[in-house]
């Protein structure tokens, strides 16, 4: 290992990456503007009135009174606005496909006082936004059927979390995923996209032509483009963490710069975790290349690589609530343990005592290792 | 034109400067170097013809050790190759420029160097004049001509003084004036001591060889000085030498009639 040829290959990523401006582009600007759009749609995500209607096709005394009820409880509350003129089945659900209604509240003609069944009808088009309505709509309905058994008001629920605060925004909890996620995703792509090149130039038979050695290529690899990726982290932690409140000036509104999200535990560790994700993900890249034949190809590794690690390392669901087959298949993914670090340090406020997070560092190093033996191994191939 | 620093003169009755021995490297059913054998003394230009896909760059992988064969040996100043000791002695131009477009004339130059250990500014602007890209050190690579990209190569193959260097179509979209001077500066550099094996398929190069190598389907079919391989075919034209040797037009399935280590 020689450390004038590490540096020399240090140096010349570093100086090539300076004169692309559009990859300069992709690697600090992209992660910020999407992380802003994020930061914005997730803040300031409009709270919809929900309009309900109540169908009672049943008509007995216990239906009735259940109507009744759920009529006083609902109409009371506020981003609920209840329809009374829709009162049979077939007209709701015209009027939830024409879009006047948001959720119907069906009794069906059998519901009695012993088979208590009530319907929530919704359109189906897109589940996850009508099931926003749900929560409201349950609640009323435990309140009406509650209080007409116990014949008091109920008590009153407040939550508390033991991590963070209970109105902790989606944001809060989604900051550190994105983090982890965005270097993962854009060091794989440069490193792919630029080793590949090297195979193609030609550039790669002259430098095996010289002394330096394979390890000495992916160390200077890793260590330009964990440059690079350093001051990503910077930047994007930064704009994450950070708020700067600018004021208005002229007809530009006042605006804050950075998302201002908190963080319990020490930036510095969040740092560390991102950069071995980081480290692992050049690797990956100078192994992927050697399967690709154009920098096409390199992106349609993405699909492969960066799709299913968006989908099961716990970016949207935790990894507990992942089909039984598919959770050990998340539990080899780099990006899992980032997620799982960073979640740690920044809402949990761990540090390095905590053995979580020095078991998902512990397994993100060991990934990266097996990165860096794969590229090492097969940067002598030829293009496939 | 400056003269750069001369690589060490080797010593007389030393190793072959490349040797191979029973070399063969097949890809399936495809034998692109078939049981090459040579010995060739260091200090000398030599070139290799052949046509295209004749083994050409096959062989010059196997000798630097860039591919390993699928049998026999290959040797260079005496070590086996591969070897990545000895590749600092080794200078190697290959057939595409292999350099970086982002960089400056100067900043692919001393990358390369820096790789050989050759981190001499002085050494290596001398190199530049050699190849007179001096005027451009700060040009990016992308915006030079094919010429200057093929000498820009040629420098980055020269710049650590190597004793033994693979030329792969050197003077490939250089115009014939600096053509010239590339063989000029070949000559000087093998009258210091270096050994040059020159890959070309223009036969109106080979007259500047020391000796010839005549390739095809993978195996050597004549080595000799040009004066010596045009009396043993009985012509004065190298080209039907080469046809003769090859046994019949360029293109036929003839197999190699003669054979000459």
């Amino acid at each position: 290992m020689s450390g004038l040829r590490v540096a020399a290959v240090f140096r010349r990523i570093v100086l090539q990456f300076r004169r692309d401006p559009r990859s300069l582009a992709l690697l600090f600007a992209a992660p910020i503007a999407i992380i802003a759009l994020l930061g914005w749609v997730l803040s300031s995500q409009q709270t919809l009135t929900a309009r309900i209607a109540i169908v009672d096709e049943a008509s007995g005394p216990t239906a009735q009174l259940v109507t009744s009820r759920l009529q006083s409880v609902l109409g009371g509350q506020t981003g609920i606005v209840l329809d009374r003129s829709v009162t049979d089945d077939s007209s709701a659900r015209q009027a939830l496909k024409d879009n006047q209604l948001d959720l119907v509240i069906v009794l069906p003609p059998d519901f009695s006082a012993e088979n208590r069944k009530i319907e929530l009808l919704t359109l189906g088009l897109n589940p996850t936004a009508e099931a926003s309505v749900l929560p409201a709509v349950q609640r009323s309905l435990i309140t009406t059927v509650a209080e007409s058994a116990v014949g008091a008001a109920l008590p009153t629920f407040e939550r508390a979390t033991v991590y963070g605060s209970p109105d902790a925004t989606t944001l809060d909890t989604l900051a550190p995923v994105v983090v982890g996620f965005f270097v993962y995703f854009f060091v794989f792509i440069l490193t792919g996209i630029s080793f590949l090149r090297e195979r193609l130039g030609g550039t790669l038979e002259r430098l095996l032509a010289t002394p330096v050695s394979r390890a000495e290529i992916v160390l200077g690899y890793s260590l330009g483009f964990g440059f690079f990726a350093t001051l990503q982290v910077t930047l994007v932690l930064a704009f994450v963490l950070a708020r700067l409140q600018i004021p208005a000036l002229g007809p530009v509104p006042a605006f804050a710069l950075g998302l201002g999200v908190r963080t319990a535990g020490s930036p510095l560790i969040a740092y560390l975790l991102v950069l071995i994700l980081g480290l692992g993900a050049v690797s990956l890249g100078i192994f992927l290349s050697t399967f690709a034949r154009s920098e096409l190809q390199i992106l349609e590794f993405i699909p492969i690589v960066i799709v299913p690690q968006g989908v099961l390392g716990g970016f949207f669901w935790p990894i507990d609530q992942l089909p039984a087959l598919l959770q050990p298949v998340a539990r080899i993914l780099p990006v899992t343990y980032a997620i799982d670090g960073l979640r740690q340090v920044m809402i949990a406020g761990a540090d390095m005592t905590s053995g979580q997070v020095l078991m998902d560092l512990g397994v993100l190093v060991a990934i990266a290792a097996v990165f860096v033996t794969l590229a090492v191994t097969t940067i002598r191939r030829e293009v496939a | 034109m400056t003269t750069s620093a001369a690589p060490a003169k080797p010593a007389p009755g030393g190793p072959p400067a490349v040797e191979a021995i029973a070399l063969r490297k097949s890809f399936g059913e495809i034998v692109a170097v078939d049981d090459v054998a040579m010995s060739l003394p260091p200090g000398r230009i030599y070139g290799l013809l052949g046509p295209n896909g004749s083994g050409k760059t096959t062989l010059i992988r196997l000798l630097t050790g860039l591919a390993s064969p699928s049998s026999g040996t290959a040797r260079v100043l005496g070590v086996a190759m591969p070897s990545r000791a000895n590749l600092s002695h080794i200078g190697y131009m290959t057939q595409s420029d292999g350099i970086y477009p982002e960089l400056s004339v100067w900043e692919n130059l001393t990358f390369f160097a820096a790789l050989y250990g050759q981190t001499n500014k002085a050494d290596l602007h001398r190199t530049l004049e050699l190849v007179e890209l001096d005027k451009r050190a700060g040009t990016p690579a992308a915006q030079l001509s094919g010429g200057m990209r093929r000498r820009l190569s040629m420098a980055c193959a020269l710049a650590h003084h190597p004793q033994v260097i693979f030329l792969d179509e050197p003077t490939v979209g250089v115009d014939p004036a600096l053509r010239i001077q590339f063989w000029d500066h070949f000559h000087r550099l093998a009258a210091a001591g270096a050994t040059l094996l020159v890959s070309s398929h223009v036969m109106d190069e080979a007259d500047r060889c020391d000796e010839l190598l005549f390739i095809r389907d993978g195996r050597v079919l004549a080595q000799g000085t040009p004066g010596d391989l045009r009396s043993r075919a009985g012509t004065d034209n190298l080209e039907t030498a080469f046809l003769s040797f090859a046994g019949g037009p360029a293109g036929s399935a003839a197999t190699a009639s003669e054979t000459v280590r």
